[in-house]
């Protein structure tokens, strides 16, 4: 469903323009109905390889595709709900407004907008404050209407990048629930995050990319194998790209 | 039209409840009211000096809305990331400017027709009280110098879009229109001063002075123009081939400032 081949991405920084290398020859393959957590340390290139993904940025060499379609194509996101890390929306808006938006720009009729707006409201907990404008809202609710509006359309491709940053425990919790009922329903959903557990929690299958290179991608399964846990898997790749023995 | 529409309205709804434009508003009232003082105070030419200060009104607060509202609406996506969220929608990046620049075209005609009407009122009690001032006057006049008004601050709305798709912060952007915006007043003045014959001015003008200014004359918009406040206060005839060349220009200048924004937001990076 998601397909990645061979990205790579530089960035200028600085007024020297000197080059930051975010990205080396990923390499990455995400089926249908497949929960994947994609792990690593902060600036490790996690939010690089989602912003390519949603074209926000484009790479330097290599190529990624959604349900078959370049991510280069608007169309290709038709069937993908975002959400970005820290997201912000328009501060005059309602969540109600903003859920009009998602649906109208993916083809959905008024009824579809508003039942689904009922539907995905109620699951992020919104309901007392759905018609306030989102200015009034604290940084966890704007992150739960954030989370309603990549939902709004149904979409056969979910991509998170960071979903639990910020929140409270109440907040984690709901995010838990809805990844694992669109697990249920069979949807793809990418995830970023540095927080273990929840890699752990969620995920069938697990990538940890270090320093823009992805070290190791396998199933939470084999990843756990031994009776490791992911803590001390997650370590020893940051120990290995670091150039010190395994600890 | 169905994907400009969406993003043409949450722009439209995000500019008209912003406060800044309620503080716009309070400012205009004022203004009004003071120009219902101020031409009286001017015995026999009550009639003009209620209509130029009506439409320089009219004019001030369509230029703060740009400004101010305007331009933030635009570059507040980019300042704020919250483009991530719009782009991740199946929409072009094309799509997203022109639905943007619908909205934008949307919240000044909206808020201009309310300030026009504000202005139309303030005439008609003037002139009811002062009717014996007001024998030069002509309602035509008043509508085309403020329709001219009207596509004048779109075609800068336009430029606007245009620099918010190249620069880096909503400050550059703001800045670079008001550059454009006084140059685009002044220039055609300072053009025709220039090519005057030195013995009317007093002083020699090098060819390459001339030639500079004739290309920044080419380059930046001649927003002086769509300026007909002065005629119409004196209620002078316009030419109905004037009205139609300037709103001609205009309309090929918003076409591509709003084209060339579109080409390179296409290339821009969100990073």
């Amino acid at each position: 469903m998601i397909t990645i081949n061979g990205i790579s991405k530089e960035f200028k920084e600085g007024i020297t323009g000197k080059r930051v290398r975010a990205l080396e020859g990923l390499e990455l393959e995400i089926k249908k109905g497949e929960v994947f957590g994609f792990l690593g340390p902060n600036g490790a290139g996690k939010s690089t390889a989602i912003k390519i993904l949603m074209n926000l940025i484009f790479p330097n060499s290599g190529t990624a595709q959604i349900g078959g379609r370049d991510v280069r194509d608007s169309e290709a996101r038709r069937v993908v709900g975002y959400l970005p890390e820290n997201p912000y929306f328009y501060d005059y808006l309602t969540t109600d407004e903003l859920l009009w938006f998602g649906g109208r720009t993916a083809g959905m009729d008024s009824n579809s907008i508003r039942d689904r707006s009922d539907i995905l409201i109620n699951q992020v907990n919104l309901q007392s404050a759905r018609k306030r404008p989102l200015r009034t809202y604290s940084k966890g609710m704007v992150q739960r209407a954030g989370l309603a509006m990549a939902l709004i359309h149904d979409p056969e491709v979910v991509i998170l990048d960071e979903p639990m940053s910020g929140l409270d425990p109440i907040g984690r919790k709901m995010v838990g629930d809805l990844l694992i009922e669109l697990k249920g329903q069979g949807k793809t959903v990418f995830f970023s995050s540095h927080i273990l557990n929840d890699i752990e929690r969620f995920s069938d299958r697990a990538g940890i990319i270090i320093g823009g290179r992805l070290k190791r991608v396998d199933t939470l399964q084999n990843l756990l194998s031994g009776g490791k846990n992911l803590e001390d898997v997650f370590m020893r790749e940051v120990a290995l790209a670091e150039g010190v023995t395994a600890v | 039209m169905t994907t400009f529409w969406p993003i043409a309205l949450i722009t439209f709804k995000e500019g008209i409840r912003n406060r800044a434009i309620y503080g716009i508003a309070l400012v205009a009232l004022m203004l009004f009211g003071a120009t219902a003082l101020i031409a009286t105070m001017v015995p026999r030419e009550v009639g003009k000096v209620a209509v130029d200060m009506a439409l320089s009104t009219i004019s001030f607060a369509g230029l703060l809305i740009v400004l101010f509202v305007g331009i933030n609406l635009m570059a507040k996506d980019l300042d704020k990331r919250t483009i991530y969220t719009v782009l991740a929608r199946p929409i072009s990046r094309s799509q997203y400017i022109i639905g943007k620049f619908l909205g934008m075209i949307l919240l000044i005609t909206v808020t201009m027709a309310l300030l026009s009407l504000l202005a139309i009122t303030a005439i008609i009690i003037l002139k009811n009280i002062h009717a014996g001032y007001f024998t030069r006057f002509s309602w035509q006049a008043i509508i085309l110098a403020d329709g001219l008004t009207v596509l004048m601050l779109i075609m800068l709305s336009a430029i606007s879009f245009l620099f918010a798709s190249f620069t880096s912060s909503s400050f550059i952007t703001l800045v670079l229109t008001i550059i454009t915006y006084i140059i685009g007043q002044s220039l055609s003045g300072v053009k025709a001063l220039l090519e005057a014959p030195s013995y009317e001015i007093g002083f020699n003008v090098s060819p390459m002075t001339i030639k500079l200014v004739t290309a920044v004359y080419y380059l930046f918009p001649n927003l002086s123009l769509f300026d007909i406040k002065l005629q119409a206060a004196h209620a002078l005839p316009i030419s109905p081939s004037f009205v139609l060349w300037t709103v001609l220009y205009g309309i090929v200048y918003i076409v591509l400032s709003i084209t060339l924004a579109a080409i390179i937001f296409r290339r821009k990076e969100f990073p």
